[in-house]
C-alpha cells in the first residue's frame, strides 16, 4: 500500500486514535514510514521547545478591569465623536507615572512667553535640532554654574489632570487628539500638565575666569556688557498625553509645549552665542554642532546622549513644517519633534518612524 | 467558523466577562508563543478580546476565533516590524550550525531568531503550528482555520518542516 502521508504521520504523533487504523498498523510495521516518522518527531519536539513559554500566569481580574476600563472609554469615545469618526481610544493602565512625567518634564526644558519689560527677546525658537553627545562630551560639558549665577524662578511642576478638558484648561493649548491609534497602542490617554518653568542666568566673568584657570586656561575677554548679564529661559506651560502599555513604559507619548524663548538683559544674541562657544571647557565637537545652527537665535538645540551608538536622526516635514526625526534601537524606539507657530510638539513611543510620522500628521 | 459581525456601536457583547474569564490564560498563552513576551501577549490579547466584545461572534465558537484572532495580531505585531523585529531579523539572518538545535532554542538569542522565522512562515502554516502548540487539537484547529481535520497534521508538518529549516539550514532536508 502506500505510505501514508507526512501529515497523517504527523497526527499519530499526537491524536493516534484520529487516525485510520490502517495507516497507523502500515507506520508501525514500515522501515520507511518508521524512519519518517522520527524526522516529524524531531521537528515536532523542536517547535515544542520554540514555543514553550515562561509559564507566568496572567492576573486574570487585573486584565479584566484593564479591559472593562478599555470599553468604557471607547463607549465615551464613541460618545465625545458623535458617532461620526471611529472612537478607537480607548484606556491605558498607567503603571510608572514618573517615566511619563520624565517625558513632559524633558519636552518643557524649553521656554514660552513671559517677558517682562526690562528683557530684551533674544531667542525665539521657530526649529528643534539634535546635538548628540558622546559620553565624554557629556561628562566634560560644563554645568551653568560654572560660569555664573544660575536661578530656577519657576520650578518643573509636572502633574497629572483628569482628562483632555482638564489638560486644556490647565495649560491653555489645545490637548493632543488621535483618531488612529497604532497598532498595539490601545486605551484612553492620561494627560499631564506642566506649567511655565523659568531661570535667569547671570554670567560673572570672574566666576568663568576661575573655572578655566582650574582647566588650566586663560578665559578669552569677554565683550562689553557680558560680566553682570542677565538670560532669562522660559519654558511651557505644555500638556502631554500618555498611552501606557502592559510592562508601564508609554507605548505613545504627545506633547505640546509653548517653544521656548530667551530673553536678555541687553546683550545681542549674538554676542553671547559667540562667545559662550569660545569657552574653554566646552567639547569642541559640541561647540561645532551648536555653531553650525544658524546664529540668528530660532534654532534651539536638543541635548542627546547616544551611549549604545544606536540613535539615528532624520530630517522630515510634518504637514509642511519641518521635523526632526530620532530613532532608536533600529526602530524599536521612534519620536519626531516639530515647532509650529511658537508651539513645539513631540510624539514618541514603542514605535516605528512611520508609525510616529503617521501619528503627526493626523493630530487633531 | 462565523464570520465576525459587528454590535452596534459602543455596543459590548453581555457574555463578554464570562468567555473572557474562562478564556484569557489561552489567549495570552497562544499569544505568547508567538512573541515570546507574556507583557506583549497581554497587549495582543486586550486588543483581541476588545473586537470580540464587539462582535457577534457565536459563543460556542468563541474560543476558537479568540485563537485565531490572538496568532494573527500577534503575527502582525511581529511582522509590523514593532519592538525588537529589526534585531531579530539580524539574529535571525545568521546559520546555527550546531547539532543540537534544541538546546540552542532555548537561548536568548535563538528565541528571537525562533520569532523572526516563525514571521516568514506562510500565515496559515504559522497560525496552524501555534495553534497546535498551544494545545488546541486537530478538530479544532479545523473549525478555527475552516479546514479538513487532515489537513491540519499536512500544514502543521510543513510548518515544523520549515521552522527546522530556517533554524538549521545546514541540516539535511528530509
Amino acid at each position: 500500500m502506500r505510505h501514508p502521508t507526512d501529515g497523517t504521520l504527523r497526527r499519530i504523533l499526537d491524536e493516534p486514535a484520529g487516525v485510520a487504523d490502517v495507516d497507523r498498523e502500515h507506520a508501525a510495521d514500515c522501515p520507511v514510514c518508521l524512519a519518517a516518522v522520527c524526522v516529524v518527531h524531531d521537528d515536532a519536539a523542536l517547535a515544542a521547545i520554540a514555543f514553550s513559554t515562561s509559564g507566568d500566569v496572567p492576573d486574570v481580574d487585573a486584565a479584566w478591569q484593564r479591559l472593562s476600563q478599555a470599553l468604557a472609554g471607547d463607549a465615551r469615545g464613541y460618545a465625545a465623536a458623535g458617532s461620526t469618526r471611529p472612537a478607537r481610544r480607548l484606556r491605558s493602565v498607567l503603571r510608572r507615572p514618573a517615566v511619563a512625567g520624565f517625558g513632559v518634564a524633558a519636552l518643557l526644558t524649553g521656554a514660552s512667553v513671559a517677558a517682562a519689560a526690562d528683557w530684551l527677546p533674544i531667542f525665539r525658537t521657530e526649529r528643534i535640532a539634535p546635538v548628540v553627545l558622546d559620553q565624554d562630551a557629556l561628562v566634560q560639558l560644563p554645568d551653568l554654574s560654572a560660569y555664573g549665577e544660575l536661578e530656577i524662578v519657576e520650578e518643573v511642576d509636572v502633574r497629572a489632570v483628569a482628562d483632555a478638558a482638564a489638560a486644556e484648561e490647565a495649560s491653555g493649548l489645545e490637548a493632543p487628539r488621535v483618531d488612529e491609534l497604532p497598532q498595539g497602542v490601545i486605551g484612553d490617554p492620561t494627560y499631564r500638565v506642566g506649567e511655565q518653568v523659568s531661570a535667569v542666568f547671570t554670567f560673572s566673568a570672574a566666576r568663568a575666569a576661575e573655572a578655566a584657570a582650574e582647566a588650566g586656561e586663560t578665559l578669552p575677554p569677554p565683550p562689553p556688557g557680558l560680566d553682570g548679564g542677565r538670560f532669562r529661559l522660559v519654558a511651557g506651560p505644555g500638556v502631554a498625553a500618555v498611552w501606557t502599555e502592559a510592562r508601564g513604559v508609554p507605548a505613545l507619548i504627545i506633547g505640546r509645549a509653548i517653544a521656548p524663548t530667551g530673553y536678555s538683559s541687553g546683550i545681542p544674541f549674538e554676542t553671547a552665542h559667540d562667545y559662550l562657544l569660545s569657552l574653554p571647557g566646552l567639547p569642541l565637537d559640541v561647540a561645532n554642532q551648536l555653531r553650525s545652527f544658524s546664529a540668528d537665535g530660532t534654532t534651539f538645540p536638543l541635548p542627546l546622549t547616544d551611549p549604545d551608538g544606536d540613535l539615528t536622526t532624520s530630517d522630515v516635514d510634518v504637514d509642511g513644517v519641518p521635523a526632526t526625526v530620532l530613532e532608536l534601537s533600529g526602530g524599536a524606539v521612534s519620536g519626531v519633534v516639530w515647532v509650529e507657530d511658537d508651539v513645539v510638539t513631540a510624539v514618541a513611543g514603542l514605535l516605528s518612524v512611520d508609525e510616529v510620522l503617521d501619528v503627526a500628521r493626523g493630530l487633531g | 467558523m462565523a464570520v465576525s459581525a459587528p454590535l452596534r456601536r459602543g455596543a459590548v457583547r453581555a457574555d463578554l466577562e464570562q468567555v473572557f474569564r474562562v478564556s484569557y490564560r489561552r489567549v495570552v498563552a497562544v499569544a505568547a508563543r508567538v512573541l515570546g513576551s507574556c507583557d506583549e501577549a497581554e497587549d495582543v490579547a486586550q486588543e483581541v478580546f476588545v473586537k470580540f466584545g464587539r462582535s457577534s461572534v457565536p459563543a460556542g465558537e468563541a474560543l476558537g476565533w479568540l485563537c485565531v484572532a490572538a496568532a494573527h495580531t500577534a503575527l502582525n505585531h511581529l511582522r509590523a516590524g514593532r519592538r525588537r523585529t529589526a534585531r531579530e531579523e539580524a539574529v535571525g539572518s545568521r546559520k546555527s550550525t550546531s547539532a543540537d538545535i534544541a538546546e540552542i532554542a532555548l537561548a536568548g538569542d535563538e528565541r528571537r531568531c525562533v520569532r523572526a522565522a516563525l514571521a516568514r512562515l506562510p500565515r496559515r502554516q504559522a497560525v496552524a503550528l501555534i495553534l497546535r502548540h498551544s494545545g488546541l487539537s486537530y478538530a479544532e484547529v479545523a473549525a478555527a482555520l475552516d479546514i479538513s481535520a487532515s489537513s491540519v497534521g499536512t500544514t502543521v508538518r510543513r510548518a515544523e518542516a520549515a521552522l527546522r529549516k530556517e533554524l538549521n539550514p545546514d541540516a539535511p532536508s528530509d
